[in-house]
């Protein structure tokens, strides 16, 4: 029974020696029983509970949506800066997203979109100044955004699907947009009306 | 000209101390080998297991990429001297947070089709390899020819996962 509220002791201070001034207590197990108990008791009180999504998750499709249609202006207007603060928020965004409404296949689906989305969301906060690089993962990213608001609707807010046959080395990319007027994000202001509205997203 | 003979003298000292200390330093460090990359095993995830690969792109991807990207490093012989070894390790354990080979049939098809996009993005741009390996390995400076080799079929084999995704 004692050697359990040792190695529990034990156990907790080793958790919790960061915060430890006297660390080498953790090691020394030898040391009088009283003294690591007490020890103990107060390091518990102090250890702070994992952070967890849960209680911050209430971000809704539409803030993703609004959070993509900032990055998405920001690279209509070549600023790789404010693309990747938007990057920033769209990853927070994605993994505080309030799941606890949808149903179990819904957040399956959910999940294996923003899996994906918020890896390019972090490569494009991650690489202010390198519009380019930002873009290639743009192009991936607003396909993920396509089939986000295809499953989940378009949080209220007419939307339309925009494609420019020049973007992505010819090969033609889409993106989504809140204006029916063509602002292209991949071609910037070399080319800021290339594309045609291809879907009204109502 | 004493002045300045007794000032070599002191500024002799502390040069000194600094050669012996970052000596002492170099041979001390020598004993803190990182863990070896090295699972010597073929996971069913692998990507040569879950594709069939052209043994052509995958003598690339084994002589350009596996070091950094799969559970497999070939070590040179330099790679026992610290701080190389430690450096090695970090760019090991980075690359393999971005791409595993080793591990890439773990990823959901719609990731799968992401990273074989940001692969031939990577070579296309000329971000990877990276010039500091590529200096060290002559084989993972890629010619025209093996780029395209590697980045015609990574785009073959996204485009045939997203129709039938």
């Amino acid at each position: 029974m004692t050697n359990i509220i040792l190695g529990i002791a034990i156990a907790a201070l080793s958790l919790t020696s960061c915060n430890n001034s006297n660390s080498k207590i953790a090691e020394n197990k030898n040391a009088n029983k009283d003294t690591v108990q007490v020890k103990s008791q107060a390091d518990t009180s102090i250890t702070p509970t994992p952070i967890v999504a849960d209680e911050k998750a209430t971000v809704t499709i539409k803030e993703i949506i609004s959070t993509y249609l900032q990055m998405k202006n920001a690279f209509a207007k070549d600023n790789t800066n404010d693309a990747a603060t938007a990057g920033k928020s769209l990853q927070a965004a994605f993994i505080n997203f309030d799941i606890k409404t949808l149903s179990a296949q819904q957040a399956k689906t959910f999940a294996d979109i923003a899996d994906d989305a918020k890896e390019h969301a972090e490569h494009i906060g991650a690489n202010g100044g390198k519009i380019a690089h930002q873009r290639e993962h743009f192009i991936m990213l607003s396909k993920d955004m396509a089939d986000l608001i295809k499953i989940f609707g378009n949080g209220g807010q007419t939307l339309y699907k925009d494609f420019c046959p020049m973007a992505n080395d010819g090969k033609g990319a889409t993106w989504i947009s809140e204006t029916k007027d063509i602002k292209n994000p991949y071609l910037g202001k070399a080319m800021p009306t290339c594309g045609s509205v291809k879907e009204t997203i109502q | 000209m004493r002045i300045g003979k007794r000032n070599h003298t002191i500024n002799m000292k502390p040069i000194k101390k600094i050669v012996l200390a970052v000596g002492i330093l170099f041979i001390a460090i020598q004993f803190i080998q990182p863990a070896h990359n090295k699972s010597g095993q073929v996971l069913p995830t692998d990507f040569a297991k879950i594709y069939s690969l052209p043994a052509s792109v995958e003598g690339i991807l084994q002589n350009a990429c596996y070091d950094c990207h799969s559970n497999n490093t070939n070590y040179p012989w330099y790679s026992n001297i610290q701080p190389m070894a430690w450096i090695m390790a970090s760019h090991i354990k980075n690359g393999k947070e971005k791409l595993n080979f080793s591990d890439f049939g773990s990823n959901i098809t719609r990731k799968q089709i992401s990273k074989l996009k940001e692969i031939v993005n990577q070579i296309k741009d000329d971000e990877m390899p990276i010039s500091s390996y590529k200096a060290m390995h002559k084989k993972a400076s890629l010619t025209k020819e093996e780029k395209s080799l590697i980045t015609d079929w990574m785009n073959k084999k996204a485009e045939s996962l997203s129709v039938s995704n």
